[in-house]
């Protein structure tokens, strides 16, 4: 029992990172139903970011969040205003096809700079607390991992009060439930699209800065985060960000438990294998608005 | 005699909306029908329903005695009904044949036999000489016709037509009035038009039945309906009278 | 009439005496008839399937496991590899049907990500460490045809012919398909969902359907690697190459058309052995840099032309060269 329990902890931690992973994904979704292959891609790079500005500058990761924001903030809109844009009007076939080539580009130009060896963080504010716990009515949860998920709950949160409480959060609402509409008071499309791809592409990456302070940080990482941000999305209803938050932690915790009981390699299967029950019985998410 | 379809009751809800209430009618066969109302009355959610795109959330609709309150479209398809839609819709990436084809395909499963019907149809519908066109370079006019000629390749029992009228010109409407006609006429199928071109519907149709925000608000033989006060009002408001 | 032409045209390799070259044409063919497979499903079903390679390990094991354990002959496994795939991809395919566009995509991507750990850890498939196919060295070349074996130095050649001949089979195999009812039902999913529904297509049925004829090329082509590389092992038969380059060699040639990918192939697999063979700088960094190039031309053609990715000048260029009428859709 205290087994299920740990892991649940052990999940629900994990969720809140997991949640800040497929924020991202949940925005540009709401807004331009658009899917991106490489979201994962984004958050390696964060990861590597994280490492090498440790390793160059001995930069804590807590630190190197910043910069990682905004310098991908960048790179996800010139990926929208190159390559996106462009996409848009065509086939969903086609938007597809251009995030995989994008897929197949960041991973393999990691591999080709970095190689595929596994790099890790080393000294970090979160992993010098390692080894330190709390124990809450007889569950063990460890000190970085929280701290690490609270972080993540904190920058999550700062984005719902973006989306739901500025004027700019309310004209990519307005933009997502209705272009035309939006475009007659004003709001431009292209730039709510542009800032979209930023942000969801900057919050990736933080996720990714985050993450390889308990992660290893190697090329491949991406993909599967990108498929597990994906079920998250699916599961918590397609758009809602809070949805996404609580589907976050439900994967945290399946996985969490699966890892607990089953072999490691196994602890993605399910939440993957989740993915595809949910498009059976239920296409509009645990908790969709359809 | 049984009549063709039953439609009893047919609820169907949007959240708060409630675009169809407690809507009951009937279709013979060999009719020709006609569902009219303002905007927003119900009648292309009447026909999702009637097609299997929706599903009533009460109510059962009957065809030839088979429940197909349920049944996904390509069943109720096979049942013997079949649709045009409000935005007109075909293969643009065929041409018109193979458009017809697809059609002519519910039926047999032989390419040969599909092929020949559908270029019989083709001719029955006047698109004759533009089989090898691509269905996307149509006019307007042509590609309803296409998916009329296409629908009657599924050789159904009864044929919605929603708004197959709009945006013709006078010309065009005339040329398609006389093709629902024929349709009718040597065919024998049973008819449903939604249309809002009252000098269309009122000559076309044996019976007229009035959706009015989501109800049933009459039904009878078109010149009994046009004189109904209760349907001037809806449509016009109480300050005008319609002209007969 | 143009089709025969274009099997002729292989032939001389042959009369070179290097090995090389007829693996190169082996993978072009293995590549070109998975490509026809992918566009099947890709290309004119239009369901975007990032995780074919799934059949083609399953192909692969089957018949290894056949071989292994029944001493089933090569044909004999390919068959029931074939018949297992299929029955697997049915299974799997039918709950994801439902899925549309981006959904359906990521859930072929989750179904090769689970794919993965089983590979490496069920032990009916000696897990990663892989399953030896025996073989013994073959007599000749009919012999060879016959089972798959091959003496030492016929390898090359007699590999390639049955690529040849598989390929032919797909080939025309796709070629019947496109004809068909089926062939117009695929389109019809494709162009319009929910009016194909309307004219009584079980857009869900035909999805499926796509996704399995997918799957028995690829199974097909599983086998023939199998067989010629004499052992399977989960990460070279779930390898991200048996994805991307079918669907590059589909996408490249000219998605939806028949002749699509075998154009494809012939264009990429000798651009990427050649990187291969330049960059040779460890295994790793080679293959990553065609695999980055590869990404740039994907993003190069999504993005040149968005409203539709046929790459009509290569085909009308290349036509023009081998001196016959450029593919039109195949009509009548």
């Amino acid at each position: 029992m205290t087994l299920l329990l740990q892991a649940v902890a052990d999940g629900l931690q994990m969720g809140l990172l997991y949640a800040l992973v497929a924020v991202g994904l949940t925005i540009i979704w709401g807004l331009m139903e658009m899917i991106n292959f490489a979201h994962g891609e984004f958050m390696m790079l964060g990861m590597f970011g994280a490492w090498g500005l440790s390793v160059l500058l001995g930069w804590d990761p807590l630190i190197t969040m910043v910069p990682v924001a905004v310098i991908m903030y960048g790179a996800g809109v010139l990926v929208y205003r190159l390559l996106m844009q462009r996409v848009q009007r065509g086939e969903v076939f086609t938007q597809i096809f251009a995030t995989v080539g994008l897929f197949f580009f960041i991973q393999n130009g990691a591999v080709a700079v970095f190689t595929s060896d596994y790099r890790f963080v080393g000294k970090s504010l979160l992993t010098g607390l390692s080894g330190t716990n709390l124990t809450l009515g007889g569950v063990r949860v460890g000190v970085p991992l929280l701290v690490g998920g609270l972080i993540a709950l904190a920058i999550f949160l700062a984005l719902y009060l973006l989306i739901d409480r500025t004027d700019f959060g309310l004209a990519l609402q307005a933009t997502s439930e209705d272009r035309d509409a939006a475009m007659l008071v004003g709001i431009r499309p292209q730039r709510m699209y542009a800032v979209a791809w930023g942000l969801g592409t900057a919050l990736v990456a933080v996720a990714g800065v985050i993450l390889a302070n308990f992660f290893a940080v190697y090329p491949q990482a991406g993909l599967s985060f990108t498929v597990m941000a994906y079920a998250i999305v699916a599961l918590g209803g397609f758009g809602s960000i809070l949805g996404t938050l609580l589907a976050a932690l439900l994967v945290g915790v399946v996985q969490s438990v699966t890892a607990a009981y089953l072999p490691p390699a196994f602890k993605d299967a399910f939440v993957f294998g989740s993915y595809i029950l949910i498009g059976l019985f239920r296409p509009q998410g645990l908790f969709g608005r359809f | 005699m049984a009549p063709l379809l039953q439609v009893t009751s047919c609820t169907k809800r949007f959240g708060g909306l409630v675009a169809n209430h407690d809507v009951s009618l009937t279709i013979e066969s060999r009719e020709i029908v006609g569902l009219i109302g303002p905007n927003g009355a119900g009648k292309t959610t009447l026909f999702n329903c009637l097609s299997g795109a929706l599903h009533p959330d009460e109510g059962r609709i009957v065809l030839n005695g088979i429940d197909i309150s349920r049944a996904r479209p390509e069943r109720v398809c096979r049942l013997g009904i079949a649709r045009t839609w409000q935005v007109v819709r075909s293969f643009g990436r065929m041409t018109v044949l193979e458009n017809v084809i697809c059609g002519a395909l519910r039926r047999t499963s032989r390419m040969g036999p599909a092929r020949a019907r559908a270029l019989e149809l083709l001719a029955f519908t006047g698109l004759a000489g533009k089989e090898d066109v691509m269905a996307a370079g149509l006019t307007l006019a042509d590609k309803k016709r296409l998916e009329i000629t296409r629908a009657l390749a599924t050789a159904p029992h009864l044929l919605l037509l929603d708004e197959a009228m709009s945006g013709l010109t006078p010309m065009e409407t005339t040329a398609a009035v006389e093709l629902v006609r024929r349709i009718h006429d040597e065919l024998g199928l049973a008819i449903c038009v939604v249309e809002h071109v009252m000098e269309v519907v009122m000559p076309l149709s044996h019976r007229v039945i009035v959706l009015d925000h989501g109800e049933k608000l009459t039904e009878g033989p078109p010149a009994e309906v046009a004189r109904d006060e209760r349907v001037i009002t809806a449509y016009l408001g109480d300050r005008y009278r319609a002209r007969s | 009439m143009a089709a025969l032409a274009a099997l002729l045209y292989p032939i001389p390799f042959e009369q070179s005496g290097y090995i090389y070259y007829e693996t190169v044409g082996f993978l072009v063919l293995l590549n070109a008839m998975l490509g026809i497979g992918w566009n099947i499903i890709g290309g004119w079903a239009g369901q975007f399937d990032f995780g074919p390679n799934i059949f083609f390990a399953t192909g692969a094991y089957t018949a290894a496991l056949l071989s292994i354990h029944f001493g089933w002959n090569a044909w004999a496994g390919l068959l029931g590899a074939v018949v297992v795939s299929v029955a697997i991809c049915a299974a799997v395919t039918y709950p994801i049907t439902r899925l549309r566009g981006h959904y359906f995509a990521i859930a072929t991507v989750a179904m090769w990500m689970i794919a993965q750990p089983i590979g490496a850890t069920w032990e009916l498939i000696n897990g990663s460490r892989g399953l030896f196919i025996p073989v013994a060295p073959g007599k000749n070349l009919v012999h060879g045809m016959l089972t798959m074996e091959f003496p030492g130095r016929g390898k090359g050649l007699g590999f390639y012919y049955l690529a040849l001949f598989l390929f032919v089979l797909t080939l025309l195999g796709a070629r019947a398909v496109e004809r068909s009812k089926w062939g117009f039902y695929f389109r019809a999913v494709h162009d319009d969902q929910d009016g194909a529904e309307g004219i009584g297509i079980d857009s869900r049925l035909y999805k499926v359907i796509a996704r399995c004829l997918m799957a028995a090329v690829f199974a097909a082509g599983g086998v023939l690697y199998g067989f010629w590389a004499l052992a399977v092992f989960p990460d070279q038969v779930l390898e991200v190459n048996w994805n991307i380059l079918p669907m590059m060699a589909a996408v490249v040639g000219g998605l939806g058309r028949l002749w699509g990918p075998v154009l494809g192939a012939i264009i990429l697999i000798p651009i990427s052995q050649l990187m291969t063979a330049t960059l040779g700088a460890g295994p790793l960094a080679g293959r990553g840099i065609d695999l980055i190039i590869y990404g740039a031309v994907i993003m190069l053609i999504a993005g040149g032309r968005p409203n539709g990715l046929l790459s009509l000048p290569w085909a009308r260029w290349a036509g023009r060269l081998v001196g016959r009428a450029p593919a039109g859709p195949a009509k009548g």
